[in-house]
């Protein structure tokens, strides 16, 4: 019983603010001492479904950058850490993957942004890709590493002494260990470039318009309402990207 | 016949193998002792093709192997680890080296089913690697490596993380199956009673040097084979 309440009371303390933004998407004024706010409106919703809605295509532009983002990266850094863990000696390499973060994506966005400019790629959806892979490549080589153990490279010693080659050794010594991981990665890759502002405000000067770039819009031109409905939009993918991997984080992740 | 001639590997400016040379006969067992860090798995990389960087030469039949890739020279490394792949039952484990060579269905079947009832694994075939035992594993792991009809098993410590009686079990086991299957191979161990059990002849492995015997009298008579220990640590024991 007292388990039950303490989930409930949990249940409720994350669901609260979810539902404050709920509660304001549906509103266009909330002025004190109003207990509600009024009128009580779907006019943000309707908007939104039209076509020209601004919301929409941003959702579309961060889900095609989020999706293609985090692919590339997972699997880049997948390979690239493997290829520090098995044929380098030095811990320069691993290191250096840390430097996005020491310094910050911000950062790391002023000291690139001639390089950006010198290529035609600020403002453009490329550039975007590209700076959000110089951070996510590096977090995904930093999240494989410890991966390569000396039993992953036993096993593919043993696939090659077997008979196999590296896609035999990638299939069956590889992979299978990995999957969990793998998902685990791209899922956190894609939270990072999701919710990623300030590299993607710098570099995209405002041209490319993420759903995060969308909502501190709104919330710099004081407009909590289309703000709430943003925020609210934000949080759909990481759920639904949660909930259909809920097993590899529930069951495997964490048995293994 | 295999031939190791002089061998020599250095890690920075550690020689870790210093001339290493000796020849095995086909369906031969030599069995190598050694302390750790004696240089024995290093050995079995180098014939493996797994770590190159060395001088000597190894030849398979008269031919030098040296530049021929893992995949292609015919030895199998066996690790004190089964290794299984988590995803593959133990027949499909074992079946592992025919079906990368996309052999006969009905041949994969046959050499498995016979493998399967060698090592005595019956009513186990559809069983994945975690519901086995570790003794099962690791006969689930030499009828991968048998079934292919290597050349050359290189077997480092494998039966170092079983218990006693597994480990003997599996040590008879191996033998009458490498003589039955006719297999040739290089068997390292720290544990001398195994490599008495194992080998037809043996070797001794210290400080990158190996020493080898041509017949297991040689062996029991050296006084650096600890054969001679061993038998004076008995008759005290039993004298007291």
């Amino acid at each position: 019983m007292t388990r039950k309440i303490s989930i409930t009371f949990l249940l409720l303390i994350f669901l609260q603010p979810l539902l404050v933004l709920l509660y304001l998407s549906f509103s266009t004024q909330w002025h004190y001492p109003s207990l509600f706010a009024h009128p009580f409106t779907t006019q943000h919703w309707q908007t939104l479904l039209s076509e020209s809605s601004a919301l929409i295509k941003s959702i579309g532009i961060s889900i095609m950058i989020s999706t293609l983002v985090s692919f590339v990266a997972t699997g880049m850094g997948f390979f690239i850490s493997r290829g520090i863990a098995y044929y380098t000696k030095s811990r320069w390499w691993l290191t250096s993957a840390y430097f996005p973060y020491v310094i910050a994506p911000v950062v790391l966005a002023v000291m690139l942004n001639f390089y950006f400019l010198k290529m035609g790629l600020t403002g453009t959806f490329a550039g975007i890709l590209l700076a959000q892979l110089l951070i996510t490549i590096p977090y995904s080589v930093i999240f494989f590493h410890s991966f390569w153990s000396s039993t992953i490279l036993e096993r593919e010693y043993l696939v090659a002494t077997l008979g196999g080659n590296f896609m035999t050794s990638l299939r069956h010594a590889i992979l299978p260990s990995a999957k969990g991981l793998l998902v685990v990665c791209y899922f956190q890759c894609y939270l990072i470039s999701w919710f990623e502002y300030g590299l993607t405000q710098y570099i995209g000067v405002g041209k490319v318009e993420t759903l995060t770039i969308l909502v501190y819009r709104y919330i710099s031109e004081a407009n909590p309402y289309l703000a709430a409905l943003a925020g609210l939009l934000l949080l759909i993918p990481p759920l639904v990207l949660l909930f259909v991997n809920r097993s590899f984080f529930i069951q495997n992740v964490w048995k293994s | 016949m295999i031939e190791v001639r002089q061998i020599k590997k250095a890690f920075n400016d550690e020689e870790v193998l210093r001339d290493v040379s000796f020849k095995l006969r086909e369906n031969e067992t030599l069995s190598v002792l050694g302390a750790s860090g004696s240089g024995k798995s290093t050995l079995l990389k180098i014939i493996a093709g797994l770590l190159d960087g060395y001088s000597g030469t190894i030849l398979v039949n008269g031919k030098a192997i040296d530049d021929v890739k893992p995949k292609n020279r015919g030895t199998v490394y066996i690790y004190q680890q089964p290794l299984l792949f988590p995803h593959l039952n133990v027949e499909q484990n074992i079946a592992f080296g025919l079906t990368i060579r996309d052999r006969e269905n009905s041949f994969i079947q046959e050499e498995t089913g016979r493998m399967i009832a060698e090592l005595q694994l019956q009513g186990q075939e559809h069983k994945y690697p975690h519901q086995l035992s570790g003794g099962q594993q690791q006969r689930v792991s030499f009828g991968r490596a048998f079934i292919i009809r290597p050349e050359m098993l290189l077997l480092d410590e494998p039966f170092a993380s079983l218990d006693p009686s597994t480990r003997r079990d599996m040590q008879i086991l191996f033998k009458e199956i490498a003589q039955k299957e006719g297999i040739t191979s290089l068997f390292v161990t720290h544990d001398l009673k195994e490599a008495l059990i194992t080998g037809d002849r043996f070797g001794m492995m210290s400080a990158g040097k190996l020493r080898v015997f041509d017949d297991k009298e040689s062996f029991i008579k050296d006084s650096e084979s600890g054969v001679q220990e061993e038998i004076q640590f008995w008759k005290e024991i039993q004298n007291h």
